[in-house]
């Protein structure tokens, strides 16, 4: 019988992190992988944040074109929006703004990378520290002792290996999270279903439209934004893109495929696939924990990281870097725990005191609930009873766009829009009372409501004299 | 645009089942067939029942399973090494 100090169950970005952090602090540590290979079950957006560079510099350093040929810089968001006929109304484009503090978070939002790529290289990084990585194993229980604590794992051929500490990081629909009773299952309004095509296109067309000297520089990462979809996102890689949406279990009014092909379908999605000359390839569909709070992440001899403990981002459900993240916080606890001999809950409670103060935590301890609250009924608002979206991207539209235009002289032009804007209040009062002003309270750390000098500043705006 | 999803998803090995459906609990509401990406769910006389084929199309989401609030739908990963398999993921 094989005996573990570590056990982690699963080998993307969280088991692998923390794999590489056990082992290299000298621990028997060894993690599992469903798949032929890491990274061939993962499908995600798939963009690397730069907070990973900021907090994993040594081994960021090393995610280079030689084990990521198809790595891809994104330095810039691209906004479409589209109104009730499915025609683009408006777009726009944002770099890093000069609030933004280090590199190389000035440089890019995001790095895009396939996790066929991602995970192979990162679960190396773990097999390089001394981790034993067993793949085509597919983990199937947790192994208890008589007082129901958790002391190993089971594969699905039956084999037992027994461990002092088991991490879960076996994503959504963890076994870990499951047997472990910290999580035997998410509400529907804890988790997304999240279906994506990736296309093919031509590098060289990628690089003329998307590359550093491309028609738009650098532009590798887009979101689509519609009234009758959720939100899609694009992402660019070296050799194709994904376009995804997603929206939570038990609102969905159709299947979710239909909501991604009407978006593709569209006339200017169209327009892009024949210039960039890009195929559908490949249909991934994943599940994605998008909470306002993780769930419990330990219990004894158990923790719980990534996915499996629901801490993708409140905001955007970016989970890569937080799988990476609270996947060293559990191997730092692992390694202190098990030097003093106590794993415990008591012991491992270290474990939730670390990711609390970490970049991770602080996404979920303020702001969370505000702002996954407000993204929820706006962007994907489509399911929801009430579609926000109708009167949004019009009224944006306005604001944005509506002086773009030589159609009257530019006072009367100001005035039609400004009447516009104004029609557009019954529907956005509510809304900016709702969502809006508890999101202002939280970032400004202050109660309050603005609703008043909102209304008084509106009416003020009203022209005097008649037309 | 028409695309076929089969043609664009790639499964490898003998996964042996990994979705069962306990019909006495499933009061066909129909959540799974609704929210399957693969379209892998049939109803048929008030009850789910799932295409032979399964094993070959679907992508394991777990979407089924998860949306499933009677616990009729149990779901298990395909054995190691076989079932779905994402090239571009």
């Amino acid at each position: 019988m094989t005996e573990y100090d570590v056990i982690i169950v699963g080998a993307g970005p969280g088991g692998s992190v923390s794999a590489k952090f056990c082992a290299e602090a000298g621990l028997k540590t060894v993690f599992f992988e469903r798949g032929r290979k890491p990274g061939e079950k993962n499908a995600s957006g798939c963009g690397l944040g730069p907070r990973m560079w900021r907090e994993f510099p040594e081994m960021m350093k090393r995610l280079t074109p030689d084990v990521a040929p198809n790595l891809r810089m994104a330095s810039c968001v691209i906004n479409h929006y589209l109104n009730k006929e499915m025609e683009e109304i408006a777009v726009e484009m944002y770099y890093p703004t000069a609030s933004v503090t280090y590199e190389p978070a000035k440089k890019f939002i995001t790095m895009n990378c396939y996790r066929s790529e991602f995970d192979p290289w990162i679960s190396s990084l773990a097999v390089e520290a001394g981790a034993e990585l067993r793949t085509s194993t597919l983990i199937k229980d947790l192994i208890k002792d008589d007082k129901g604590k958790t002391i190993g794992v089971q594969t699905d051929t039956g084999e037992k290996i027994f461990g002092k500490i088991i991490i879960g990081a076996d994503g959504v629909i963890s076994t870990v999270a499951i047997r472990s009773g910290l999580n035997p299952r998410w509400r529907p309004d804890q988790i997304t279903l999240v279906p994506q095509y990736d296309f093919s296109a031509p590098p060289d067309i990628i690089d003329k439209m998307f590359g550093s000297d491309g028609l738009f520089r650098d532009a590798a990462d887009g979101t689509w934004w519609g009234v009758t979809f959720p939100s899609a996102y694009q992402v660019i890689f070296g050799d194709g893109f994904h376009i995804g949406l997603g929206a939570w279990m038990g609102q969905w009014t159709s299947n979710p495929i239909n909501f991604l092909n009407k978006l593709i379908s569209s006339r200017p999605f169209q327009r892009m696939v024949k210039a960039l000359n890009a195929k559908p390839r490949e249909i991934q569909t994943h599940l994605l924990p998008w909470t306002q709070e993780p769930i419990k992440t330990y219990t004894d001899n158990v923790m719980l990281v990534g996915d499996a403990g629901g801490f993708p981002c409140p905001l955007e459900a970016e989970g890569v870097f937080p799988a990476m993240e609270t996947g060293k916080l559990a191997a730092e606890t692992a390694i202190k725990c098990i030097a003093d001999g106590d794993t415990s809950k008591q012991g491992l409670k270290l474990y939730e005191e670390k990711w609390r103060k970490s970049s991770t935590g602080i996404e979920f301890s303020t702001g969370g609930e505000t702002l996954q609250r407000l993204w929820k009924n706006l962007f994907f608002s489509v399911q929801s009873e009430k579609n926000n979206m109708e009167w949004f991207i019009p009224l944006y539209h306005e604001i944005r766009g509506g002086h773009f235009d030589w159609s009257e002289p530019h006072i009367i032009r100001m005035r039609q829009i400004l009447e516009t804007v104004r029609s557009y209040i019954p529907q956005a009062m509510p809304f900016f009372q709702k969502y809006v002003i508890p999101l202002i309270s939280d970032v400004i750390e202050e109660d309050l409501n603005l609703l008043p000098l909102f209304i008084k500043l509106t009416e003020g705006l009203r022209p005097k004299k008649k037309k | 645009m028409d695309i076929q999803l089969e043609k664009i998803s790639e499964h490898v090995g003998d996964t042996g089942d990994f979705i069962k459906v306990d019909s006495e609990k499933c009061n066909g509401c129909g959540q799974c067939a609704l929210v399957c990406v693969a379209n892998l769910w049939l109803i048929r006389k008030g009850k789910a029942i799932l295409k032979d084929d399964y094993t070959k199309k679907c992508l394991e989401c777990a979407a089924c399973y998860s949306v499933c609030d009677i616990g009729a739908i149990e779901f298990s990963y395909p054995r190691g090494g076989t079932g779905v398999v994402y090239l571009k993921g």
